[in-house]
């Protein structure tokens, strides 16, 4: 395994800095180092600024922030000689190639033969960059280039030089993968490489054709957002998120760069009447959503948060108008039956796909020799759902290529390769991709790093329902997965909990609970529950929580090891099954938290009773039982979320020796391993662990501060009621501190507090707005 | 014969005793009304209704209305009655007072329709009509159209309709096809062709202001692009003083099989001047105000219809001798017994009785809730109470149409052979009840509104208002002893409802055929159980009302066994409905549309 020791990074605007937390992130030590000030005595105050607005960044670079502390500040004039002990020393410095060759020299000055260095340009090519420079600095130079923000778009592309050593390449293609936990993609040295090459065609095309139609931005990003797999952002909202003040300077470097025969030219309108209205937004300010406003704004009206959007025509704001094509609604998703409708909408989709799909077939093999690079890039480095080739295929190729005829536009030499083919295709069990000599060749499969899609084709699941199945996984090793809606936990998916904690009946030995999707669970499915409240079904409601905590038990006693592997959003329920695992081997980017009292109720499938027993368990906590409870009271009662695993682990969601897997791609295949390596010589845990809880002094002195916080106004009416059953919970109800009480004590007063809030009509009203908002209500 | 005398002792008990409306005094409306106003509008109701309305009732079906060249005659004597009416001031119980009404609350007027509809039906749908375009003026007029039309809506001067029907399109509105061009004046120029509108011309007052859906040249296509407007028979000044006679003409009525004294007219528009009432394209918005208010109007015609019914009914069994009772003769000296010894004559007359009195009582839950909905300080009860009517609109309009008509032919089963006689009146009930299954969104069409919106609306939230009060109410009662009988047989069948709310709710999200066959059987099983719960309702008032010194023991007596005969005799239907409810839908579906 390639970690490094330390890394250097030369450059600490917004790439440089996010790239150095991001490496820090890794555990892996960061020298920071820009330029001198001009207007500070401090020599190292650009890098010393950089990282104190690491912490000020929001979404936050550093997955904790004593990550900070792993980088050293400095500036190139005083401390070059500091990159001796660096692995790699990476440049983010601007785009001028006199500026990036006086670095080069200084790096060659100091850097010893192993440490490797490479460039995050995105627009000059690495024949240039290295134009002059040894033979030996050659070899061990490439282009990374990064996405922004490092931490949370995966794509890497890597752009090798024809002399940049094999093993160089590995080197960082492993630490990038494992430790930076990116998604790498081989480029060829040309301009804007793949995912930027495509991308901003995409939003130039995008953006022009929707002026052109006299389409309002909302109609806009209606179409090119959601029905073509692209973020809700579509493309107006994407360029308020990334800077209008950006849009000319890519254009531009793209105008500069791109041979005159790229398509670029035939639809780039250098007159377009759009031009000189963004101009005018960024003089003005408005350069999106770091700025004044962008194509949208916030507009604050007596406290509350208005969207408006910018009128393309006359430049005005105005309020939001719900786009409304009939096309979106009736063509549910099916990209042929969007564009075959026939209304603006329609139109509008096809000009963009039509032209963009067909600019990055036409890029075969200029830009890569093969269509998974293409797609792979503009899913990691633009979060599509699929790539331009994914997208042809569910027009079918045939379809695509004979509509292009309609409109008397080139075929593209690609999909006369394919001839009616898909670029996908499922044979034997494996997916392949159409090369571009014309045969399929199977996407190889990765022990080390695998979705479970992969593991899927062509197998039958052990146990399935409609919303969680269980698969084999291979050395007899299961894995439970969540399908519903968000990955909610319902009944089905307790069933299938209860069938997984007793796989050994079927010859498994270990379990995993993981899944492809970026968020693990969202919790409980509530609209079942709310709508049983609703019609006073109080038993039915009662034997639900009980099911849950027998499930949740049921996994915590099995006789096989189960580890959970979650990632992004893991909330509630879907937090209370990974305290019940044995081991969590969980994703870097973890949002995990106990968030009940934001829907009026406290967890009830075991998630207080876990807390309780380690806080107690916990080596570092402060003496006798009200230090731990609080902190347990503190947890649940403010519903605190973890922005990232190592937050989690702060937060006691996660034990100290659990896993953390930065590449999502990793995360299920870490997890298989941790789980075989349990198997070994596995004892579940016993059942007859007690703690000592101090029950009425304790709850007294929760309802105390409880009603403080009333008194302050800090908390409203029905915070409290939530409140004060949690303290009840958590304070071990009626018991005394001379008393042991058990597991099942805790879940009986779980069960006892989830069902009185249940029948509160304000915990009612929480959970339907939570259901139709998708935010909290505070009541 | 056609009996009534207007159920006074019932409505005082449901109003003072079961929901002690003196508890909402807090509401504004309700600072108007104490005891004795009360008493002295239902005993004003009920003289004027049973002495002016009820002779004419018969009269007026003989009749009917005339068209003669584009007027329409009403039945003798409808026009000297219309003036008692407004004169008696009952044209404008429920309107505001800013606009020359009376301020009262929604139960009263209630009430009072009630009264008219058990009387005469035909006569109700004029004022009834003028009730709902007040209602939608009021709500989303402009400041000068509620000035100029509202009061005289008040006086009974100018009356009103809805014009929703067109040849082409009835449930679905989306295929309206009046058209509205805009005029350089501000007004529009309406032009198509309307049906089925009821009160559309008549002669009982000076002008009539229809309410009219239509579409504008740029209107998007469906149910977003219609508009309502106000188009007046006779052109008002500001002042409201007519001028010239508006474009819009009756060109013929229907010949129908009840209410005939009621005109429904075809009505033609020809580049007549409108009003735009409320929003361009959200006409629908307005018409469900209007929609919503008239389905609770419509189901206590169903009510107003089995209620004098029932009285002929239960009179003319108590003097027909015929035959002698199966245990022991009641009148030896007589030649015959009368009919109501038998088993089972009293079962037809009990169903009848069981479901009026409990459907009042429904009804003026409903009607305090609309009270509480538009009044109640606390915007949260406020909420709380508009559920409330959302959820039971379609209920009280679909159960209580449908359970009238087969109550109306019950009550006509008791006369025998003279029950198909015109001349006993009972005949016209069947005919003039059929209508309220239909107008206002057929009773499927008020199932599928059940199922389809308000079950699923926000995960159940309606249900709640429903729900929440009956298991309390069950939960506080069932260890009362004297109630078990009473208490058992609801909470077994409200049960069977909490049960196939799930089922249907369930199952009607994966396949929303499942949910649209069991609506009807769904819709009745809700109606049945809340029936059942004013009659626990009812039974528990009167039970503790039996100890008290000056009460009427007969009264609380029949209540709590008309509340066993109903938990006995009629609620055990929601076992069978519940067994067709879960059998799925898939009958219903297997056989081809051509196979029919």
């Amino acid at each position: 395994m390639s970690a490094f020791n330390k890394v250097a990074i030369i450059g600490s605007g917004l790439m440089g800095s996010g790239i150095a937390a991001q490496i820090a992130n890794s555990g892996t030590k960061v020298l920071l180092l820009d330029i001198v000030s001009n207007q500070s005595d401090n020599r190292n105050s650009i890098s010393e600024k950089a990282i104190q607005t690491l912490h000020k960044t929001k979404p936050s670079p550093l997955m904790h922030k004593k990550n900070a502390a792993l980088i050293t500040p400095g500036n190139i004039e005083d401390h070059m000689h500091l990159i001796s002990d660096c692995d790699w020393v990476c440049e983010v410095v601007v785009e001028d190639l006199s500026i990036k060759h006086d670095i080069y020299k200084k790096i060659e000055k100091f850097c010893p033969k192993e440490t490797i260095v490479s460039s995050n340009t995105s627009t000059i090519p690495l024949s240039k960059l290295m134009n002059g420079f040894s033979n030996s600095f050659k070899e061990k130079f490439m282009i990374t280039h990064f996405f922004n923000p490092p931490r949370y778009m995966p794509l890497l592309e890597v752009v090798p030089g024809k002399e940049t050593k094999k093993n160089y390449i590995n080197k960082i293609v492993e630490f990038s993968d494992i430790y930076l936990g990116k998604e790498i993609v081989f480029c060829k040295d040309t301009p804007g490489f793949i995912a930027n090459r495509i991308g901003i065609f995409w939003s130039m095309v995008s953006t022009q054709k929707a002026y052109d139609l006299d389409l309002t931005i909302e109609q806009a990003d209606a179409i090119v957002g959601r029905p073509m797999g692209v973020p809700k952002t579509g493309i107006f909202g994407l360029m308020d998120l990334t800077g209008i003040d950006l849009k000319d300077h890519v254009i531009d470097s793209m105008f500069q760069s791109l041979p005159k025969s790229d398509s670029f030219f035939q639809l780039y309108k250098p007159n377009h009447p759009l031009n000189p209205l963004t101009k005018k937004m960024v003089k003005e300010g408005y350069i999106g959503r770091k700025g004044k406003g962008g194509f949208y704004r916030l507009v604050n009206d007596k406290g509350v948060k208005r969207k408006q959007a910018l009128d393309l025509k006359s430049g005005e704001y105005r309020e939001i108008i719900k786009p409304n094509f009939e096309s979106i609604k009736s063509s549910k998703k099916d990209l042929k039956k969007l564009i075959g409708f026939n209304d603006k909408g329609s139109i509008y989709a096809w000009e963009v796909l039509s032209h963009v799909l067909k600019y990055a077939a036409d890029l075969i093999p200029v830009i890569s020799d093969d269509v998974l690079s293409v797609d792979q890039a503009m899913k990691s480095g633009y979060a599509w759902k699929y790539g331009p080739f994914e997208l042809i295929d569910q027009l079918g190729t045939d379809w695509f290529s004979k509509r292009l005829k309609e409109f008397k536009m080139d075929i593209p030499e690609i999909i006369k390769v394919a001839n009616g083919r898909p670029f996908y295709r499922f044979e034997n069990d494996k997916k392949e991709f159409l090369s571009f000599e014309g045969d399929y060749k199977p996407i190889p499969f990765n022990p080390e790093s695998w979705a479970l899609e992969e593991i899927k084709f062509g197998q039958k699941p052990v146990a399935s329902n409609k919303s969680a199945s269980i698969w084999d996984i291979g050395d007899g090793v299961a894995c439970l997965e969540f399908h519903s809606k968000m990955n909610a936990v319902d009944n089905d998916t307790l069933l299938m909990v209860k069938e997984a904690a007793k796989l050994d009946k079927k010859g498994f030995k270990a379990l995993i609970i993981g899944n492809d999707s970026s968020n693990f669970s969202a919790g409980a499915n509530i609209g079942m529950a709310l709508f049983a409240a609703n019609l006073a079904m109080w038993p039915l409601l009662e034997q639900t929580f009980k099911e849950g905590q027998s499930a949740y038990s049921a996994l915590k006693y099995s006789p096989i090891p189960v580890v959970a592997a979650p990632a992004g959003m893991s909330l509630g329920g879907g937090c209370e099954v990974c305290l019940h695992a044995d081991f969590v081997n969980a994703h870097s980017e973890l949002y995990m938290g106990l968030v009940e009292v934001g829907v009026g109720i406290v967890p009830g499938w075991g998630g207080v009773k876990e807390m309780i027993f380690r806080h107690f368990q916990n080596e570092k906590r402060a003496g006798g039982p009200m230090p731990a409870l609080m902190e347990v009271f503190q947890t649940i009662g403010l519903a605190k979320v973890s922005t990232s695993a190592h937050e989690a682990k702060d937060l006691l969601f996660l034990g100290k020796n659990n896993a953390i897997t930065m590449n999502r791609k990793r995360l299920l295949a870490d997890a298989k391993k941790q789980a075989l390596l349990l198997a070994k010589d596995y004892t579940p845990p016993s059942k007859e662990d007690v703690v000592f809880l101090p029950g009425k002094t304790a709850r007294t002195a929760f309802y105390l501060a409880i009603n403080e916080l009333r008194k302050s106004g800090k908390i409203t009416d029905h915070d409290v009621v939530v409140a004060k059953e949690l303290a009840n919970i958590v304070s071990g109800g009626e018991t005394d501190i001379i008393n042991p009480v058990n597991e099942k004590h805790i879940l009986d007063l779980e069960l006892l507090g989830i069902s009185k809030l249940f029948r509160e009509s304000k915990s009612l009203d929480r959970m339907e707005y939570m259901l139709t908002n998708g935010k909290p209500l505070r009541n | 014969m056609q009996k009534y005398e207007a159920p006074i002792k019932d409505i005082k008990y449901l109003i003072n005793s079961v929901f002690k409306i003196n508890n909402y005094s807090n509401l504004d409306k309700f600072k108007k009304i104490n005891p004795e106003t009360t008493n002295l509008i239902l005993e004003e109701a009920s003289k004027f209704t049973q002495n002016v309305l009820l002779p004419l009732n018969q009269l007026g079906d003989l009749e009917g209305c005339k068209f003669i060249e584009g007027d329409v005659q009403t039945p003798e004597g409808f026009k000297e009655a219309y003036n008692d009416f407004i004169e008696g001031g009952w044209s404008s119980l429920t309107f505001d007072e800013e606009f020359g009404g009376q301020g009262l609350p929604t139960i009263i007027g209630v009430i009072v329709s009630e009264m008219i509809v058990s009387t005469n039906m035909a006569f109700g749908m004029y004022p009834g009509l003028t009730q709902g375009a007040y209602k939608a003026i009021e709500e989303f007029g402009n400041s000068e159209q509620k000035k100029l039309y509202l009061p005289k809506f008040a006086e009974g001067k100018w009356t009103g309709t809805m014009n929703l029907t067109e040849p082409q399109c009835g449930t679905d509105l989306g295929l309206i096809k009046t058209k509205a061009e805009p005029i350089t004046d501000g007004s529009y120029s309406i032009t198509g062709s309307k049906i089925f509108i009821s009160a559309g011309e008549h002669d009982l007052s000076e002008n009539i202001i229809h309410l009219v859906l239509a579409r504008l040249p740029d209107a998007p296509p469906g149910i977003k692009g219609i508009s309502l407007f106000i188009v007046p028979k006779f052109l008002p000044n500001d002042k409201g003083e007519l001028s010239e006679r508006n474009y819009v003409n009756c060109v013929s009525i229907e010949n129908k099989m009840g209410i005939k004294a009621s005109s429904t007219c075809e009505m033609k528009y020809e580049s007549a001047t409108g009003y735009l009432l409320g929003e361009k394209n959200k006409g629908m918005r307005a018409m469900f105000i209007m929609m919503n208010e008239a389905r609770l109007g419509v189901g206590i015609q169903g009510l107003g219809m089995s209620e004098v019914a029932y009285q002929s009914a239960a009179e003319y069994t108590k003097d027909r001798l015929q035959g002698r009772s199966l245990v022991s003769p009641l009148n030896p000296e007589l030649p015959a017994d009368p009919i109501i010894v038998h088993p089972d004559v009293r079962r037809m007359l009990l169903s009848i009785r069981s479901f009026n009195e409990a459907a009042r009582s429904l009804s003026i839950w409903i009607a305090l809730n609309i009270d509480i909905a538009e009044h109640h300080p606390d915007t949260e009860i406020q909420k709380n109470a508009s559920d409330f009517v959302a959820l039971m609109t379609p209920i009280a309009k679909a159960f209580l149409t449908d359970s009238s008509f087969e109550n109306v032919n019950l009550a006509l089963q008791c006369y025998g052979g003279h029950g198909y006689i015109r001349d006993h009146g009972m005949e016209q009930f069947v005919r003039d009840t059929r209508i309220t299954q239909l107008y206002e969104g057929t009773s499927g069409i008020q199932a599928l509104d059940l199922v389809g919106r308000k079950l699923p609306q926000d995960m159940g939230r309606l249900l709640r208002q429903f729900f929440h009060p009956v298991d309390k109410f069950i939960k506080e009662n069932i260890s009362v002893e004297d109630l078990s009988e009473i208490i058992m047989p609801l909470a077994k069948s409200f049960a069977r409802l909490q049960q196939a709310s799930a089922w249907v709710a369930e199952n009607g999200m994966s396949n929303p055929n499942e949910a649209a066959g069991a609506s009807s059987d769904y819709l009745k099983l809700f109606g049945f159980v809340a029936l059942g719960y004013m009659w626990a309702m009812m039974a528990k008032t009167s039970h503790f009302m039996l100890n008290d010194e000056d009460s009427d023991i007969q009264f609380h007596q029949d209540k709590i066994n008309l509340s066993k005969f109903y938990m006995n005799k009629v609620l055990p239907e929601t076992s069978s409905l519940l067994s067709k409810i879960t059998a799925g839908s898939k009958t219903l579906m297997s056989i081809k549309n051509s196979n029919f």
